[in-house]
């Protein structure tokens, strides 16, 4: 049957006003509606923000969309394995602009003591302001300075590190690593500046020294541990990738984010198929109400729907009319679910304090604020999942009442 | 539309465990412009003979034929059509959707045939006028009378000048001013436009109008005359 | 309560059998559904609990009381090995460890780093921990010995050692002597958690013991409880005994680990929330499928008010009938969320993107969701309470119009 045969305008106005015949039946059923859709998009809002963060997170931490290092490096991440700066076709192609931020940076394994204690640490040898760039370094010092330039003589470390220390901003300390002959190489650095960081594991870990500093005393002129690059989209990194692939020497290795950290990719992936799974289970619960009210309604008006058939109404006018009704019901639905989403996620959206549980946070990798984020896209797939399961849930009672046999419904007591 | 022909139409009915007989081997012919009376006590299948006629009920056996098209066989879709072209219904009770005013019932099959809205507008109000319900357009039926009710029903059944009106007991809930003037409207309608009118009814009034009585018994038709019409008292309300 | 309101409950109920079910059949879906989500939750809990605490740090520590903010070697505990087995004694537990700790450089022939070395007694820590049972090269240290060390996967790679290769280490001692020795790599161990392959490196507790001059001391007593359950118990047990010591303290696994307990406790939060949703949602269905039935039986109670029943007993038949509904769905819906449940405890159950996922809590790729009494009851406890509350309005609804409404209808 030609949808344009079908006479909207008598159709609509029996849908719309058959919902409003029992108001408080349709008013309970929108009101489950409704907190369904808000639940949908409210809880996604959060659980995206957190994926957000964490993505974030492991990505500043890498650092980087992708790196450039020694085949060797991820085995054996030591001195030895340093490669030269980048030079030649690949200087150009990360200086082009599809390039937003890159890096060179030392990461060598190294001993620092204080006057009362040593620890282990994570020595990095950075371009303080290219690395600030990309993991915001700068922003996170909370007492004395930042590095200035590559050849800083201090050394910034983490305020947790200093606790285990005994140490503080203004003393000196004495760092200790090798050198590619396996010897010993030491110097006294002094403490210019104290970072806090979101994640608590890496500030008792990460020490930040300047790069030429670093490259001096560890005799590595001209080489570098990792080249470290940015790129416009996370998500989007083939091209970027293989213009990288093509410029670099074949003896590098070269990785993406998700190839060096398998649990952040999957992170992602898990994520969309969550939100599906949430939006459905939430829709299932609702359908059984959906249903139940479509047959009441159906039920009530059996003697009515006998009656236009008799009229002249084709049966699948009638399936129309009732799945107008449904339609109108989800739609109301939507909107104030929709609404009540926004208005509850947009307060939060300065961020939510969750450091109550910032330990455990850190444990999967998430900052201690909570950022919701409300996308179109999220939105967008709740709202045609329940119009679309919706309108499939209604299928049923719209058909079983366009089977009805006028004479009988029409005699029905 | 032209002549209704019935061919031995057959129809039971289950009521729990008892089959009732609807119809026993009727066989009927009505042209076009007859004014029909169907009467006998309940159960004689005046009804029955009624939804077969309007194709809301197929027959067990036999034939109906509308002109040249044979409905007995047509499908759900296509009767619909049929009824909402070519045939107006006046039912006994519930004859109205609960949710439109009465002006709007009586759009309504205007509505679906696709008739354009002003034009209906003007022929509703009309109808409702010649039916004596006017200022009442915008009530709903629960808001009026079951007399009321009944006539908006007519003016619905009538107000797209169908071919056909079939009614059953269309005067049950009238006093006598009413069902007067409503004989007098369906007579008129008769004359002037040739619609053919079958009516199933108790009432002798009604009866007097008829150009023809047919007068059933279980399921089987037992007389059938043609007769003077005997409008009955005029009282001047 | 009497019979009658019983059978006229449930036949209340089947006369709109479509509209019953319908609502039931919201209870059993959420009832199953929750069911089968708190196992698998539950089941994963326990198990990352058990895998982290299992892995290394065991359910109870006995400290230095400054040592958990400050892991100093200093802050040490008189003579941990007697301690430790005055423990054992008293507490009839052998899964206690004596360990001590301290900081070094540890050279190989190419290599040097700066680590956390530890000392262990090799007879009690594998009851303790796991790692000992994960040497996949060579084999544990031996109770007795010196000069032997046990590494992680990770470290040997970096350090570039193997199995009978030797590690020199140079530290800082008790008192701030000079601490240094050499040790041969009898075993290295592979635990899958990166943090312990990578920086872990274990000797002998005497041998460290002399190594750093801590005469007696040690850091920390390690007691591994075998049911979670008896944790507090034993809390209390081991503090009692533990009482007159001066700056001793005692830490559980929740000082401990505070991010084990914390990323649990988010991701409970984040559940509930979840279930909540999904119990609002069946309350809702309930309410709206109870009021219509009081609504539409208007007159019938008008009736039945004439012949003599009080609106206090109308009122009570519809909650019996929502009683009545809801134990259908908490019966069906603990029954189906069983079956499914039952199925996947014995054949597991994964998604993509859960083994990454799982290796970060210390879990296994496929989780078997474990059934007990509280995963199958409390969700659909909740349900069901839920639904009897929802039922409320219908029924004071009921009690309190019935009787002006009934004269009118009637």
């Amino acid at each position: 049957m030609p949808l344009s045969n079908l006479p909207f305008t008598v159709l609509f106005t029996l849908s719309w006003r058959n919902l409003w015949r029992n108001h408080r039946r349709t008013a309970i059923m929108l009101g489950a509606i409704s907190v369904g859709v808000w639940a949908m998009i409210f809880m996604t809002a959060l659980m995206r923000g957190m994926v957000n963060d964490m993505l974030d997170q492991g990505i500043r931490n890498l650092p980087g969309h992708i790196q450039i290092y020694h085949p060797d490096f991820r085995d054996d991440p030591s001195v030895v394995n340093s490669i030269p700066a980048p030079s030649g076709q690949l200087l150009a192609v990360l200086n082009q602009p599809g390039t937003r931020q890159w890096a060179t940076r030392i990461k060598v394994p190294a001993v620092i003591a204080s006057e009362r204690d040593s620890r282990g640490i994570n020595l990095l040898g950075i371009e303080p302001a290219r690395e600030d760039a990309i993991t915001g370094i700068g922003g996170q010092i909370v007492e004395g300075r930042y590095l200035n330039g590559v050849d800083d003589k201090g050394i910034v470390i983490g305020a947790k590190l200093a606790q285990r220390l005994e140490t503080r901003l203004g003393k000196r300390v004495v760092i200790m690593s090798q050198d590619p002959e396996n010897n010993i190489r030491e110097r006294g650095f002094r403490i210019v500046g104290i970072y806090s960081a979101k994640m608590p594991g890496l500030e008792e870990f990460n020490v930040y020294s300047a790069r030429a500093t670093l490259q001096k005393l560890l005799n590595i002129d001209g080489l570098v541990s990792q080249i470290v690059i940015v790129g416009d989209d996370f998500r989007d990194l083939q091209d970027l990738y293989q213009d990288i692939r093509q410029a670099t020497p074949q003896a590098f290795e070269i990785k993406a984010w998700y190839e060096i950290d398998g649990y952040l990719n999957s992170m992602l992936k898990m994520m969309d198929g969550f939100v599906l799974v949430w939006i459905i289970i939430i829709f299932l619960a609702l359908s059984f109400g959906l249903v139940n009210t479509l047959m009441m309604s159906v039920f009530e008006r059996v003697r009515e729907i006998g009656l236009i058939q008799a009229l002249g109404m084709r049966p699948g006018m009638i399936v129309c009319q009732i799945l107008l009704e449904s339609l109108l019901l989800l739609l109301i639905g939507l909107i104030i679910g929709n609404s009540l989403a926004i208005l509850t996620v947009k307060p939060l959206e300065s961020g939510l304090d969750v450091s109550m549980v910032a330990e455990g946070l850190a444990m999967m990798g998430a900052s201690s604020t909570l950022y919701p984020s409300l996308t179109l896209a999220d939105m967008l797939l709740a709202n045609s999942v329940v119009i679309l399961l919706g309108i499939l849930t209604s299928i049923l009672p719209a058909w079983q009442a366009a089977r009805l046999d006028p004479v009988q419904a029409l005699n029905t007591t | 539309m032209s002549t209704i022909r019935c061919h031995q139409l057959c129809k039971t009915f289950k009521q729990g465990e008892e089959i009732i007989t609807g119809l026993d081997h009727v066989n009927i012919v009505i042209e076009e412009g007859e004014f029909v009376c169907l009467s006998g006590p309940s159960g004689s299948g005046k009804t029955t003979l009624l939804n077969a006629i309007g194709g809301l009920d197929t027959p067990d056996s036999g034939e109906i034929h509308m002109g040249d098209t044979r409905i007995d066989q047509l499908g759900k879709g296509p009767l619909a059509d049929m009824r909402l072209h070519h045939i107006g219904f006046v039912f006994q009770a519930y004859n109205l959707i609960p949710v439109l005013s009465a002006q709007e019932n009586v759009e309504f099959v205007m509505q679906v045939q696709g008739v354009p809205a002003q034009q209906r507008a003007r022929k509703a109000r009309a109808i409702l006028k010649e039916v004596g319900l006017e200022g009442m357009q915008d009530r709903r039926p629960a808001q009026l009378s079951g007399g009321q009710q009944q006539r908006v029903a007519v003016a619905r059944a009538i107000v797209s000048h169908p071919d056909l009106v079939l009614a059953d007991e269309p005067t049950a809930n009238l006093d006598s001013v009413a069902s007067t003037h409503l004989m007098k409207l369906f007579a008129e309608l008769n004359q002037h436009h040739r619609i053919t009118f079958v009516i199933a009814t108790h009432d002798q009034r009604v009866m007097g109008y008829a150009k023809r009585l047919i007068k059933m018994q279980d399921g089987k038709i037992i007389s059938d005359e043609f007769q003077q019409v005997q409008p009955g008292e005029e009282i001047e309300a | 309560m009497s019979n009658v309101s019983l059978r006229l409950a449930w036949r209340n109920l089947w006369r709109h059998k479509r509209r019953t079910w319908l609502t039931v059949g919201a209870m059993i879906f959420s009832n199953s559904l929750l069911v089968f989500s708190m196992s698998l939750q539950f089941g994963s809990y326990d198990m990352m609990i058990e895998n982290t605490l299992y892995g290394f740090s065991g359910h109870i520590q006995v400290q230095h009381q400054r040592y958990l903010d400050e892991p100093k070697m200093r802050y040490a505990l008189p003579d941990v090995a007697g301690t430790a087995q005055d423990l054992r004694d008293q507490l009839k537990l052998q899964s206690i460890s004596a360990r001590a700790s301290g900081f070094a450089l540890a050279s190989s022939n190419e290599r040097s780093f700066g680590l956390q070395i530890l000392g262990v007694d090799a007879q009690h820590e594998p009851l303790v921990s796991t790692i000992p049972g994960l040497v996949k090269q060579g084999r544990y240290l031996e109770a007795g010995n010196s000069g032997e060390i046990v590494i992680g996967s990770v470290l040997a790679r970096n350090l570039k050692v193997d199995l009978g290769d030797e590690i020199t280490f140079i530290g800082s001692g008790l008192d701030a002597s000079f601490a240094a020795g050499v040790v041969q790599v009898v075993g290295i161990f592979e635990s899958g958690i990166a943090e312990l392959d990578r920086s872990m490196a274990q000797i002998n507790l005497a041998y460290f013991q002399a190594v750093f001059s801590m005469q007696q001391k040690g850091h920390s007593i390690a007691i591994r409880v075998p049911h979670i359950e008896d944790v507090d118990a034993l809390l209390q047990q081991a503090a009692g005994l533990l009482a007159g010591r001066e700056q001793v303290a005692l830490r559980d696994w929740e000082a401990l680990q505070p991010g084990l307990k914390q990323a649990i406790q988010a991701d409970m939060t984040s559940a509930w929330f979840m279930y909540m949703v999904l119990i609002v949602l069946v309350a809702f269905s309930v309410l709206n499928t109870q009021l219509m039935s009081v609504l539409e039986r208007t007159r019938e109670f008008g009736t039945m008010m004439a012949l003599g029943l009080k609106p206090s007993r109308l009122s009570q038949l519809v909650m019996i009938e929502t009683a009545m509904m809801s134990s259908l769905g908490l019966v069906l819906g603990v029954l189906i969320g069983f079956a499914i449940t039952w199925y996947l405890s014995i054949v597991g159950f994964s998604y993509p993107g859960m083994e990454e996922m799982a290796a970060k809590f210390n879990l296994p790729g496929r989780m078997y969701p474990s059934i007990s009494l509280v995963s199958m009851m409390l969700g659909p406890g909740i349900v069901t309470i839920g639904s009897l509350l929802a039922a409320i309005y219908p029924a004071l609804r009921l009690y309190l119009l019935l009787p002006v409404e009934a004269m009118r209808a009637v």
